[in-house]
């Protein structure tokens, strides 16, 4: 009896210290600490809301100030509408569209090799990024995405709007009343001649009223390339445009050439070959080069250029850079070395040619 | 424990009532603990009433009268009790006591007045002199590692003089203060109670690593050797009669003090060597050069480049005789040392009166070559009681500490940092040349000095029974200077001069009223009243003067405008006066149910003038189960207490500045010199005082007659209020605002537990401690504007920004995360929509053998935006290990501390790796052969490729900012280690001697740890592990301690 009493106490007093502990070991939960959250900023935002894409080529835009919110964070575009509360939806239509999975680096053998760096996905044509980047792909044309008016006034009913919603397990915000404003599609680069608004012929800007002159691409330089007939200089300036370029898409390709072509001041083309200090080789990022008596083809991957990275077939400003150069004997028997260079994109694919037209007079290819 | 005796000595003398019985029977006896000493101040009482008759004399001698079958219970500080039934006729009785370490019957100290640790609620932890012997140190903390639960002391400086970092349950501020890796918490360290005079540890702290004059802690000035008792308080209801000064603990030093009829000297000495820890491998002469020549050839990526070896003679010249070397620049540097230890001291005197005299001498030459510590100090203390109800103490501290810091600030050798790191291809200093950082280090003259005058005076008069009054004065004087002479060729040509002279003065006065009443002998009743004073004052000036005329002139110097650069009185002034008052009341039923309540205001100019006093409450209630039936009736259970405390400590964050504004001599106008308002803070008069709430529970068990024994606490603390800058928008006219918007908690567990394995009858005797702490610390708010996180941008170009997130611990790192490197091209990340591979802010892409730092943002470009919170800086346990066995005469003890789950930034690692970024320059090369360093196409690594020096600028793969560095500061140290022989006594007695021993110590053993860096320990507070630290150096001791 006294034996199962003592017993009794010793287990009250275990039980006791066993409660006792687990009280204050407990305790941490009592404590009522503010959980271990992401940070998400009351300032978070964008510098630039809106959002001002051009059609039919991929548009990036990355101006979150994410105010040391703790990244990565989710991203969703809610609320799309016009600026009088009709909903937006074609924003969104899918779009198949490339993505890149290796990277573009210049030095690829063959159009398969460059394929595959990278792959066909379809898109949402405008999507924001789990990174919150924005993002309007090339493949999402005015067809599908009206652009803005080609009378150039912009009413509210004609802007996209849409809020996004940005959440981490710190909470959610709601940044408001971002705006989606389309430019129609420029496909290429230099687009000088192209009127944004309309899609049309750019007006000369010396006579814009004057619908029958319009303005040209000129190339980024001319160096030492003479006239035929007044043996001056050939110029491009506000007066006068010796050389410009077009830039269009010509029938009869394989749907991936580029050509260049060399028009003279007679509406002939001239042979390519005249220009004979060209590299031709190292012109474009192209393959199976052709030189025909009046052209130059390549087969091409669009855009032109890949990436923004340099290669030796651009400077990495974002633009394809070729030069075309010629040698004659100068004065005194000095070889002068003549060329004219642009640096262009073209955005979109399909069979492109790239003129150059000596407008006024034709080069002078001969010694002096 | 000797102020345990003393007071005992009082009890016996208040409380034995002359019980003279009839047929008394004269006995003279001796206690002894197992070894065969004496044990002085036995309490030997009346078993049957529980009444004291008398203590034992020095030697354990005692002669009491009592009658036959008398129960004589014995009872002693550190010793079990044991009764024993006096026999007829028995003259003579010896009785041995063996020691415990039950600390319940312990006396404490609270608020400044005695009480029996039994009836004390709040939580804290005793250390005796047996704690910190045989250790010769300047620093008294560093032997207080891993031995009291919940205080964090890291040993992370080796500079002679200075401390380390010492913080009683987690960290109670955010403020930090120095910039990259030398930004440093500002310390909080518990208030020390020496002798009953409050002394703040933290003195001269406002300037981080940049150390402004001598920077000599206070606590190098106190001889280890002459401390008593180290008791360290950590709850709120403990420190709340600290007041303010008490809200990050309170440590109690007391002294030794005068004990023996017979004039008693005791001298210790030790010698010490002082080693410096394994340096850093470097690879000398040709090698280095031929390692920097194939790195350039390797990795040039331009013609450039390559033609840079043809402008380095040190690459391209061999044969030249001043590059033609290979020199060992560390060992210039560093050096082993011998040192020296006396103390002396003396004591001696009766009941009526005692003195003791204290005297040390502690030299320590540092392992850095031109630094040092030396310490003189002397105490002397009288205490003279001509009746019991009187009693009058006078002492006097005397303490001089002279430094030498070189031509670093102390904690910081910049300067050897930087020329140990030379290129061994430079020659060594001879005669012709020498390096000027060399020059700069060794010849550079520093003499610092603190001086500390403190005489004490104190009187005790018990009115009428129970009703005592104290009435204590202090006053405390320090002079801090330093000189410096830097010689021209160290200095650019020009020699120059700097100098600090400050002085610090602190007037202490306080008056203690208490009274003690037991009623029908069940209820104890203790009323303590009393206030405090205080007028601390504090002014530091510097002066620096450059181009001073020559080496051989080193002073006095007149001013000179230009080349005068500044100086003036420091802005750490202080002029503080401060008045408190407290009112601690305690209730006991038998001791088993103990109830305390205190409270306590204190007001201080130095408080906002809204909130000039601040008011600290406290509440504990304790059960000392053991008392009750059910209990007394386990027979393995001796102890069995719970405490329960909640308390309020409140510590002023205001000064002057902050208060009031600052105001500056804003030049002329008119012909009249204007005073500007300075607009970098604004003035705050609603500034509140920093709050710490804390809730502590506690357990105390003893087990099996003590052979076991537990004291666990856990605790939550609340500071609130916390002292924060906030950056005011910019349209107001001031930059920043102090606010008090800011809060964090910690909470923990804690425990002791003593256990002695071996019986007590064992010849061996075997203790063994184990001391552990967790504490976990949480941001509770921040000001309302951050919304919950603030990011403290580090504008040094290391960029060590921290990051203070509420819901997470207080002060992480701010960094971007490294998860590895690049093995192949092809694992660099390429835009889906750009094309474009991963790239630095210059546009450079990564590649190959680059670092893999996580793209936060996922913009493809590595920025500011792709920093995260990682780590954290505090550590989560912190606790250690004692053990010590006793066998016949010999002793040996072993301590060892741990620290684990931290995070520390291995910057060392870094500097090395980063020494390859450069192969044309003038540092040495290291070898990396011990690391797993990515070296070709393929590789999985964990560091990037160190020698592509070409694109180093831009991929800076060993910025300091990242997360490579980050590793577990976890270790186990092995503190010291003591080996130690007492002669026997009759042997001694033939030489006259009273006690010999002789003892043999290592200390800072051995370090068991994962970290890939030197020293997991010697970081900063905030884990940073910056190579210009000082090196934490080994000690081996031979020693003995003599008593005549």
């Amino acid at each position: 009896m006294l034996e199962t009493m003592k017993i009794l106490q010793k287990n009250r007093f275990l039980l006791f210290c066993l409660s006792a502990t687990t009280t204050f070991v407990g305790c941490s939960k009592l404590y009522d600490l503010p959980e271990d959250r992401d940070f998400i900023s009351e300032n978070i935002n964008y510098l630039d809301k809106v959002i001002e894409p051009v059609l039919g080529r991929n548009n990036l835009f990355t101006s979150l100030q994410a105010d040391n919110s703790t990244l990565p964070m989710q991203f969703e575009i809610v609320n799309a509408r016009y600026g009088d509360g009709q909903p937006v939806t074609d924003l969104f239509t899918p779009v198949e569209t490339y993505q890149w999975i290796a990277e573009y680096d210049g030095k690829e053998t063959s159009l398969e090799e460059i394929q595959a760096k990278r792959q066909r996905v379809t898109r949402p044509a405008f999507e924001v990024d789990s990174n919150g980047r924005f993002i309007l792909w090339a493949e999402a044309t005015a067809e599908q995405i009206a652009p803005r008016p080609a009378d150039t006034v912009l009413r509210t009913q004609d802007i996209r709007f849409f809020d996004l919603k940005v959440s981490n397990s710190g909470g959610e915000r709601l940044i408001k009343d971002f705006q989606v404003i389309p430019w129609l599609e420029r496909p290429y680069y230099p687009d000088t001649d192209i009127n944004p608004y309309t899609g049309g012929p750019a007006p000369d800007p010396q006579r814009p009223r004057d619908t029958t002159r319009q303005d040209y691409i000129i190339p980024n330089y001319i160096t030492n390339v003479v006239g035929q007939n007044t043996e001056l200089p050939l110029v491009n300036n506000s007066e006068k445009k010796d050389i410009i370029v077009y830039i269009r898409p010509f029938t009869g390709g394989n749907g991936h050439n580029l050509r260049f072509r060399f028009m003279g001041s007679d509406g002939e083309y001239l042979n390519p070959a005249l220009f004979n200090e060209t590299k031709w080789d190292e012109l474009v990022h192209g393959f199976n080069r052709k030189n025909e008596e009046d052209y130059v083809q390549y087969d091409v991957a669009y855009p032109i250029p890949l990436t923004n990275i340099r290669t030796d077939y651009s400077d990495g400003g974002g633009t394809a850079q070729i030069e075309f150069a010629y040698a004659r004997m100068g004065f005194g028997g000095v070889v002068t070395l003549a060329s004219f260079g642009l640096n262009f994109n073209i955005f979109k694919p399909g069979d492109w040619e790239i003129v150059f037209h000596f407008q006024n007079e034709n080069p002078k290819f001969e010694d002096e | 424990m000797r102020l345990k005796q003393l007071i005992i000595y009082i009890a016996v003398g208040i409380f034995s009532v002359a019980s003279a019985w009839a047929q008394n029977q004269e006995i003279t006896g001796r206690v002894v603990d197992e070894a065969n000493n004496g044990i002085p101040g036995v309490t030997i009482l009346n078993a049957a009433t529980n009444r004291a008759i008398t203590a034992t004399r020095e030697g354990g001698n005692f002669s009491i009268s009592v009658p036959a079958n008398t129960q004589l219970l014995f009872n002693a500080v550190g010793f079990s009790k044991r009764t024993v039934t006096v026999k007829a006729n028995q003259s003579t009785l010896t009785i041995q006591l063996s020691a415990t370490q039950d600390q319940v019957e312990e006396v404490v100290v609270r608020g400044y007045v005695a009480r029996k640790k039994e009836t004390q609620t709040g939580a804290s932890i005793t250390l005796g002199e047996k704690d910190i012997r045989d250790l010769p140190t300047a620093n008294l903390e560093s032997l207080l590692q891993g031995k009291v639960p919940g205080m964090n002391i890291q040993v992370n400086t080796g500079a002679p003089g200075f401390r380390g970092s010492t913080q009683i349950r987690g960290i109670s501020n955010l403020t930090t203060t120095g910039s990259g890796s030398e930004s440093v918490l500002m310390p909080t360290s518990p208030l020390y109670v020496i002798d009953g005079v409050p002394m703040d540890a933290d003195r001269a702290a406002e300037f981080g690593l940049q150390q402004q004059g001598p920077g000599i802690s206070p606590l190098s000035l106190i001889p280890p050797e002459d401390v008593q008792s180290i008791e360290i308080l950590k709850d709120a209801q403990a420190t709340s009669l600290y007041g303010s000064q008490g809200a990050y603990g309170v440590i109690i030093i007391t002294t030794k003090r005068g004990n023996s009829e017979v004039p008693r000297i005791n001298y210790t000495h030790s010698t010490f060597i002082k080693a410096p820890p394994k340096l850093r491998e470097t690879l000398g002469g040709n090698l280095e050069r031929q390692i920097k020549l194939q790195q350039i050839l390797n990795n040039a990526r331009t013609q450039a480049e390559l033609d840079r070896i043809m402008d380095t003679p040190g690459l391209a010249d061999s044969l030249n005789s001043y590059y033609n070397n290979s020199t060992n620049w560390q060992s210039l540097y560093y050096q082993t040392t011998f040192n020296q230890n006396h103390n002396l001291s003396l004591d001696g005197g009766n009941q009526v009166l005692s003195y003791k005299s204290n005297l040390g001498y502690y030299g320590e030459t540092g392992v850095i070559r031109n630094t040092g510590f030396n310490r003189y100090s002397a105490n002397l203390r009288m205490d003279y009681r001509p009746s019991r109800r009187f009693e009058f103490t006078g002492q006097v501290f005397a303490q001089l500490g002279k430094q030498n810091k070189g031509d670093g600030t102390g904690i910081l050798q910049t300067g050897v940092a930087t020329g140990g790191m030379n290129s061994t291809l430079l020659p060594p200093p001879g005669f012709y040349s020498a390096s000027s950082s060399y020059i700069s280090a060794i010849q550079t003259k520093n003499d610092n000095s603190s001086k500390l005058i403190r005489p004490y005076v104190e009187g005790k008069f018990e009115i009428i029974d129970g009703l005592r009054f104290q009435s204590a004065l202090s006053y405390e004087f320090a002079s801090n200077n330093e000189d410096r002479f830097t010689p021209a060729a160290a200095a650019g040509q020009f020699s120059e001069v700097y100098s600090f002279a400050g002085r610090e003065s602190n007037l202490y006065n306080r008056n203690i009223l208490n009274y003690s009443k037991t009623i029908n002998e069940d209820h104890d009743i203790f009323i303590n009243l009393f206030n405090e004073v205080r007028h601390a004052t504090r002014q530091n000036t510097i002066t620096k003067q450059v181009r001073t005329p020559n080496d051989q002139f080193e002073g006095p110097i007149g001013s000179d405008g230009y080349f005068s650069r500044g100086g003036g009185v420091l802005n750490n002034f202080r002029n503080e006066k401060a008045l408190s008052f407290a009112l601690a009341a305690s209730y006991n039923y038998k001791s088993r149910y103990v109830v305390d309540l205190s409270y306590r205001i204190d007001g201080s100019s130095a408080n906002g003038f809204e909130n000039l006093y601040t008011k600290n409450p406290s509440v504990g209630v304790r059960w000392n189960m053991h008392h009750e039936n059910w209990i007394e009736s386990i027979p393995w259970l001796n102890l069995a207490s719970l405490r329960f405390t909640w308390g309020i400590n409140v510590m002023p964050t205001s000064t002057l500045e902050r208060v009031y504004g600052k105001y500056d001599i804003s030049g002329r106008y008119n012909q009249v010199n204007g005073i500007g308002i300075n607009y970098a803070f604004i003035p705050n008069p609603n500034l509140k005082p920093t709050t710490s709430m804390q809730y502590n529970a506690g357990l105390d068990l003893n087990f099996f007659n003590g052979r076991a024994d537990l004291v666990y606490d856990t605790y939550y603390k609340k500071v609130d209020n916390l002292l924060f800058e906030s950056f005011l928008s910019n349209m107001n006219g001031f930059d920043k605002l102090h606010s008090n918007d800011a809060a964090l908690a910690n909470y923990g567990h804690e425990f002791a537990l003593n256990v002695r394995p071996l019986s007590p009858s064992n010849p061996v005797m075997w203790t063994m401690t184990f001391i552990g702490a967790y504490n976990k610390d949480v941001l509770l708010k921040l000001p309302s504007v951050y919304s919950g996180q603030f990011i403290n941008w580090d504008n040094n170009s290391d960029k060590l920004h921290m990051v203070n997130r509420v819901g997470t611990s207080s002060l992480s790192n701010y960094l971007l995360q490294n998860i590895g490197v690049y093995a192949t091209d092809a694992d660099v990340p390429v835009d889906p929509v750009t094309g474009l591979r991963y790239r630095t802010a210059d546009g450079t892409f990564f590649q190959a053998g680059d670092p893999i730092f996580v793209d936060r943002n996922g913009d493809y470009i590595l920025n500011e935006e792709d920093y995260t919170r990682t780590g954290n800086t505090q550590p989560l346990w912190t606790g250690g290990l004692q053990t010590s066995v006793q066998y016949k005469n010999f002793q040996l003890s072993i301590a060892a501390s741990y620290t684990f789950k931290r995070t520390i930034m291995n910057y060392a690692l870094a500097q090395r790796l980063r020494m390859y970024g450069d192969p044309f320059g003038n540092s040495s090369v290291v070898p990396l052969s011990d690391l797993d360093i990515w070296l070709q196409e393929g590789d999985v690594a964990r560091y990037p490729f160190p020698y592509d020096f070409s694109r180093y600028g831009s991929v800076q793969p060993f910025r300091y900012d990242q997360t490579l560095w980050e590793e577990d500061g976890s270790y186990f140290k092995i503190n010291s280690l003591i080996l130690a022989y007492v002669f026997d006594r009759d042997f001694l007695r033939r030489f006259n001697l009273q006690r010999l021993r002789v003892y043999a110590s290592t200390e800072n053993v051995y370090t068991f740890s994962n970290y890939s860096g030197p020293n997991p320990e010697n970081v900063t507070n905030l884990g940073r592990d910056q190579s210009n630290g000082y090196p934490v150096p080994r000690t081996y001791t031979l020693g003995f301690n003599i008593s005549f």
